[in-house]
């Protein structure tokens, strides 16, 4: 297995939002489709996860509602909302064009300065 | 949405708080349970798998108190708690919170009730539509003008609206039955209310035309005339009223609190069109007002210079008039001579506030210190430093809250104090109340003094070392060199406010000093005055009224405890001068614009002796100047030394200037009389003229009922006001129509005139003594907390073999040289100010070096003292006992 990363200050947030984009969660569920995705290369604190979710909801970017889990137990799933969507999207915009221009620093080499 | 995705998250977690703990709990256990069980399919042995579980997932409960953080709902809990603990901690400390509370309700009340005054007086603008936009336009700025020149400034300007004149009137009431009544009144152009923005309350204003001569005949009352004399008749439209005996009708009521104009004639009662009559063409009679509305877009730049470009232009047509014409915003007109001294007052009041912050912040710093143990406890249980803080401002604020609370009400009882005791040339000052915008005030002042007092001790309290604090213990051992300097910094600044605010208490008693030193030039004391008027009563005829006066001075002087009774038309101080231009006998005609002028005055027989105005050369007006006896005249001191300077001015004649009899009628000068007050306290005397009131025509005949009046002076044996009764039964006995008025003491009309001063030192003295007061407090507590805190070193020092001298001058001169250093800040700042101060004063420089020695000493003197008591205790520690309590 490769060497775990630790989450990058403030990529959470972009995290559970894609997490949930693709089918509401729960907070234990977001946690395994993070890790599942990213390959069980990321590591996420799993207190850490419960103040996000509940900062999203207050902002509005994700809603959430009891349901049944997979082992018929309650849980609290969360869901996308229309404006976390929109968030999404632009965080994700804003990280790609991040990670190009700081991508684009780190290679560059003595000749081209 | 994201807005109300937060107000509907947070309510619902606010109202459904256990709701939102369970489900978190659930929440939370399900995680941990989901986990587990993984862990367990992965092989972990059951109990184990719970136990790694709970391990990752990390701190619970700090997990929770985030998630409420994301909510917002942990502020409102903390804010709950904290108050819970404030309360609980001021309820511990009675004697601290209630110091506390009431040295910042009189520091937050007293500041409310100043503001309150100054918004009322000075912010609000005036009651007029637009008001910003009215100007007066008046000679040298104050003085009134002429009807021609007036007429000139209307028709040539383009940057007003409207210009409109209003010119005094005091007619009297008679003719309903109810005793004859004296009022104030205004003639007024009609453009002038319509100018104002203004409605009447019932009926109209007047309309156009109403200004023409014999179409003047209607009258608007007042509010408060209409109350009084009309008993608030509903249908007093269109009824007659007699003013000074001639009929107008009444065509309106003005609304409640209604007043023009605000600056001049403010007790004006009604108002009558002004029909100029042939003052069209008079250049020289200058009685008129001037009221103007700017042009939009016109600013008052533009104004100002297009009536000086009409000035100038008539007064190279017209020489000697129309010379400095000022062009003065209303409000600044109105509020202009006060402004200074309550900004003054403003600003003193809160150089108490500042002192109680800085005191308050003491004794908070004091109890923080013996709280340290505490602070330290909860921080080293996890607090974090911002809630510590927080904690402390909410205690300041519970603490300050309770101060503004008390404040408000003594700042509407303040209030009320400072309208009683008001010089009666405050304007608006009966408009003054603690209003929406002194509660602002009071709030912000609240807020403000709150995390003025307490953040600093909330700041210091909060950066302990926690394990420093607790391996040493609860003991004193002398505080860090930080928070001493803060503390002394603390007094520095109270000691230099008190000291500026004590060297303006000085000031302003020197000041009053010097104002009660000035000679009035005649002796106020045991003098009563009483004005009588004949307009519309049946002594205004021409052949009663010489009968008339002799006769009411007769009954005056045969009542009980008067000794001698005279009589003025305008008492000086109180009642109106009146300019008029003379020629000299024997000297060229004088250029146009100076032509001599003096202020004239009438008077009978026996005014000089009743006033005890001494005569300096000659004589008296006695009664053998009669109509028909040689023309004489009086003149002043200052009259002679300008008009004959290096002369004998007796024998010499002058004639006045307007005089139309030819030939001219001369009078000659038969007394000089010393100087005495005219019109302002402080001013310089201007020449005068005294004739005799029983050979002057005028003043025996004329309709006019600004000449149909007379100033009885008496003076008694004992307390003048004793005999103000009879004096005014005195004159209705000939008539009850006449009217009587301006029933004032000498001594009075003097105090009135040195009111503002008076009003001021009062103030400017108890800021101080509060002041004092409260920086002294400080400063014992300083040096008595910090005698305290150095027992130990003190036993030591005896011990050691200091001497008890030696321990006194120790603690003792900690605080004199804070005292010192303070009073040297308070020197430098009163200098700073000297400039405004100035302002206020009369004889005495603001840097007056007497005023700042006497000062710097009684603040030495207290702070001695205050220094002494704490440091003679330290002294007498028992070096044993000291060690021991180690």
């Amino acid at each position: 297995m490769d060497q775990q990363l630790e989450l990058l200050q403030g990529t959470l947030d972009m995290l559970i939002l894609k997490a949930v984009s693709l089918s509401p969660l729960h907070g234990y569920g977001i946690l395994l489709r993070i890790e599942q995705i990213s390959k069980e290369r990321l590591e996420i604190q799993q207190g850490s996860l419960y103040p996000a979710l509940y900062r999203l909801q207050h902002q509005g970017w994700i809603a959430s509602e009891w349901g049944e889990s997979e082992n018929k137990r309650r849980a609290r799933y969360y869901r996308l909302t229309a404006a976390g969507k929109k968030r999404l999207q632009s965080e994700t915009k804003r990280w790609n064009q991040m990670t190009a221009v700081i991508a684009g620093i780190l290679d560059a080499t003595p000749e081209e300065l | 949405m994201t807005l109300w995705a937060r107000v509907r998250s947070w309510t619902r977690a606010m109202l459904g708080r256990s709701r939102m703990e369970r489900e978190m709990e659930e929440e939370m256990r399900f995680h941990m349970e989901a986990r587990a069980a993984d862990l367990a399919s992965r092989g972990v042995s059951q109990p184990d798998a719970l136990r790694q579980a709970r391990l990752e997932f990390g701190g619970v409960q700090i997990t929770k108190e985030e998630c409420r953080d994301a909510v917002g709902v942990s502020f409102i809990e903390t804010l709950m708690q904290d108050v819970r603990h404030g309360v609980r901690a001021m309820w511990r400390t009675p004697v601290f919170t209630i110091t506390a509370v009431v040295v910042l309700a009189l520091g937050i009340g007293a500041n409310t009730a100043i503001f309150s005054v100054v918004d009322a007086v000075l912010l609000k603008p005036l009651a007029y539509r637009d008001s910003g936009r009215l100007v007066t336009i008046l000679m040298n700025g104050e003085d009134p003008v002429s009807a021609a020149n007036y007429i000139d400034w209307r028709d040539q300007s383009h940057s007003f609206t409207a210009m409109g004149a209003a010119e005094y009137w005091s007619p009297n009431v008679t003719g309903d039955g109810a005793p004859a009544e004296h009022i104030e009144g205004l003639k007024v152009t009609q453009n002038v209310f319509p100018m104002l923005g203004i409605e009447p309350m019932l009926g109209r204003l007047f309309v156009e035309g109403e200004d023409k001569d014999g179409a003047d005949r209607e009258v608007i009352l007042s509010y408060r005339l209409w109350q009084r004399r009309f008993s608030s008749d509903p249908n007093v439209l269109g009824k007659p009223v007699l003013l000074d005996g001639t009929a107008y009708v009444v065509v309106g009521v003005m609304p409640p609190g209604f007043q023009f104009t605000p600056f001049w004639a403010t007790h004006a009662e009604a108002w009558a069109p002004n029909a100029f009559g042939e003052r069209i063409h008079d250049r020289g009679g200058n009685n008129l007002r001037i009221f103007a509305r700017l042009k939009d877009g016109v600013s008052l730049a533009q104004a100002r210079a297009e009536i000086a470009g009409i000035t100038g232009r008539l007064e190279q047509q017209f020489p000697a008039t129309n010379r400095n014409v000022v062009v003065t915003p209303l409000k600044e007109r109105v509020v202009g001579h006060i402004e200074t001294p309550l900004l003054v007052l403003l600003g003193a009041v809160g150089f108490v506030l500042m002192i109680t912050c800085a005191n308050v912040a003491h004794m908070l710093l004091a109890r923080a210190a013996t709280r340290r143990k505490e602070v330290a406890l909860r921080a080293a249980l996890g607090a974090r430093r911002g809630r510590l803080i927080r904690q402390f401002l909410t205690e300041s604020l519970l603490l300050g809250g309770l101060g503004g609370a008390l404040g408000l009400a003594l700042a509407i009882l303040g209030t009320r104090v400072l309208i009683a005791m008001s010089p009666g040339n405050v304007p608006r000052v009966q408009t003054v109340s603690v209003d929406g915008h002194a509660a602002l005030f009071l709030l912000a002042a609240t807020i403000l003094t709150s995390v003025g007092f307490g953040l600093v001790p909330a700041l210091q309290a909060s950066s302990v070392n926690v394990n420093d604090l607790l391996k040493e213990g609860a003991r004193g051992t002398g505080e860090g060199f930080r928070k001493s300097r803060l503390r002394s910094l603390l007094v520095i600044s109270e000691f230099a406010l008190a000291l500026m605010l004590l060297i303006g208490a000085g000031l302003m008693i020197r000041t009053f000093a010097a104002l009660q030193a000035v000679d009035a030039g005649f002796n106020p004391h045991n003098v009563i005055s009483m004005m009588v008027s004949v307009a519309g009563s049946k002594e205004a005829d021409g052949g009663r009224r010489t009968v008339f006066y002799h006769q009411l001075l007769e009954r005056v002087r045969s009542l009980p405890g008067v000794e001698f009774a005279g009589a003025i038309n305008h008492l000086p101080l109180a009642g109106d001068t009146w300019g008029w231009s003379f020629l000299i006998e024997g000297r060229a005609k004088p250029r146009p614009g100076e032509t001599p002028t003096a202020i004239y005055r009438i008077v009978t027989p026996g005014y000089f002796e009743t006033m005890r105005l001494p005569l300096i050369r000659g004589r008296e007006v006695t009664e053998a100047d009669t109509v028909n006896a040689p023309g004489i005249v009086m003149i002043n001191e200052r009259a002679a030394q300008e008009f004959w300077p290096g002369e004998d001015p007796i024998g010499k004649r002058i004639s006045f200037d307007d005089d139309k009899a030819n030939p001219r009628t001369w009078l000659t000068i038969i007394g000089v009389s010393r100087n005495a007050k005219q019109e302002d306290w402080v001013a310089s005397p201007f020449p005068e003229v005294y004739l005799a009131a029983f050979q002057n025509k005028e003043f025996l005949s004329s309709p006019k009922s600004y000449m149909a009046y007379i100033t009885v002076v008496a003076r008694t044996a004992g307390d003048p006001v004793s005999v103000a009764t009879a004096m005014k039964e005195a004159a209705w006995s000939f008539d009850r129509n006449l009217t009587v008025s301006q029933v004032v003491t000498m001594e009075g009309v003097v105090a009135e005139a040195t009111a503002q001063p008076r009003f001021e030192m009062l103030l400017l003295s108890i800021f101080a003594g509060v002041a004092l007061v409260l920086a002294s407090v400080g400063i014992y507590g300083v040096i008595s907390y910090s005698a305290s805190r150095r027992t130990h070193e003190i036993g030591v020092r005896i011990s050691l073999g200091a001497t008890r001298t030696q321990v006194l001058l120790l603690i003792a001169r900690q605080g004199m040289y804070l005292a010192l250093v303070g009073s040297l800040a308070g020197i430098a700042g009163s200098l700073l100010l000297s400039r405004i101060m100035a302002k206020l004063l009369y004889g005495v420089q603001p840097t007056d070096p007497a005023t700042f020695a006497v000062v710097a000493s009684v603040l030495g003197v207290v702070a001695v003292l205050a220094c002494y008591l704490p440091a003679r205790r330290a002294m007498r520690v028992d070096p044993v006992a000291a060690l021991r309590c180690e």
